[in-house]
């Protein structure tokens, strides 16, 4: 099956964390330690997750932020059909690394799965 | 009332607000006011504004709506609130100044290039309060006080532009606005500038920290149109970490994945993207 962006390590990583709970919005900050991922790898990860729709992020509320006198978060969520697709390739990956595992009905058998 | 500032064509939520506000503003404080005029005004800054925006996405028009509805409160006569209405007409569109000075008399154009004019002299902070200042102790101030009014609604709306200019913005208005305001006596305009000057400073403090600065200046790698997002994203991150040594840090690794994220924002949108942030 053909994903809509790559499902690279980190991008696995931070779909299994935002999946623990979808329906919570989660800031970058908190995000990048539940996904044990460093910042630099997890933004450039969440504006290709957001590019291709899995993901929305939001401003938190302005009136809040300027009352405690910081900066506004910026807060990431699975979308509906992101949290789909996501769930949909997590399975399918896994599904396919344990078939692989036991070595059983390969979709391709290459030299490696000849016993010698 | 003129039936034209009362019967506009559909227009949006925030200008119909906007608008009548400045029309009860104006009920109460001048009930003498040229409505005819003003509405003439209002019409002419809308028709050459149109499909500009403000940071915020509003319509353009609602920031010289709300510069005259300041102006309304402090009792601006009609001159004024026409050169509110149009202040930014001459340089941000094409109306010129001789069709301007032909509409609505050679006094409102003066006004409005005065007003103009007092924000030129920029990158030169003391030569520029002085002019602020002088012009505020001359016999005729209201280019000042215009100046004033279309500060505070930017100074009100200031968290919809970029860090580093929200900053710049809030130095000018500790330095030479809150200061003009004093002069003139108008001590709501002058408090009210502080204390958003006072507070964008101490929001955005960790702009001007060595972590700040140092991701604000590889974010230049970015494209300019997201990169005022990213960079209000980190230093919202940045503000949350207590320790000076977790902010360096998150500063470093974040800066590392910058060059990846440039070009992933500048991919071109996949074909079923939705619709745009």
């Amino acid at each position: 099956m053909k994903y809509a962006l790559k499902m690279t390590g980190p991008v696995q990583q931070v779909l299994r964390a935002l999946l623990e709970d979808a329906a919570v919005p989660r800031y970058g900050l908190e995000l990048s330690r539940q996904a044990d991922l460093e910042t630099g790898t997890l933004y450039p990860v969440m504006a290709r997750l957001e590019r291709v729709g899995w993901v929305e992020s939001s401003w938190e509320d302005a009136d809040l932020s300027i009352s405690d006198g910081r900066p506004r978060r910026r807060y990431y969520q699975l979308t509906k059909d992101g949290a789909e697709q996501a769930r949909l390739a997590l399975a399918e990956i896994s599904f396919r690394r344990e078939k692989r595992r036991s070595g059983l009905g390969s979709p391709q058998p290459g030299p490696l799965e000849v016993p010698l | 009332m003129s039936r034209r500032l009362l019967g506009r064509p559909e227009p949006d939520a925030g200008q119909d607000d906007a608008l009548a506000r400045l029309r009860e503003i104006l009920r109460v404080t001048r009930p003498g006011a040229d409505i005819e005029l003003i509405g003439r005004a209002y019409e002419a800054a809308e028709h050459w504004h149109q499909g500009q925006t403000r940071r915020s996405g509003d319509p353009y028009i609602t920031h010289p709506l709300a510069v005259a509805a300041i102006l309304a409160e402090a009792g601006a006569d009609d001159e004024m609130l026409c050169a509110g209405l149009l202040h930014e007409t001459i340089e941000d569109t094409p109306y010129t100044l001789d069709a301007l000075s032909r509409e609505f008399g050679a006094k409102v154009a003066a006004l409005v290039t005065e007003t103009a004019a007092l924000d030129h002299a920029k990158g030169q902070g003391r030569r520029r309060a002085a002019r602020v200042m002088a012009a505020a102790e001359s016999a005729d101030a209201r280019a000042v006080v215009i100046k004033l009014a279309d500060r505070l609604h930017n100074m009100r709306t200031i968290q919809f532009i970029p860090q580093a200019k929200q900053l710049r913005k809030a130095g000018e208005s500790l330095d030479i606005f809150a200061p003009a305001a004093a002069r003139l006596r108008m001590d709501s305009i002058g408090a009210e500038l502080e204390t958003l000057a006072c507070a964008t400073m101490k929001r955005n403090r960790h702009a001007r920290s060595a972590s700040g600065r140092l991701l604000l200046a590889v974010a230049a790698l970015l494209p300019a149109a997201t990169r005022v997002r990213w960079c209000e994203e980190w230093l919202g991150e940045l503000h949350t970490l207590p320790a000076r040594r977790g902010r360096a840090r998150f500063a470093i690794h974040t800066m590392l994945g910058i060059p990846r994220l440039a070009v992933t924002v500048r991919l071109p949108a996949p074909r079923h993207r939705r619709p745009g942030r």
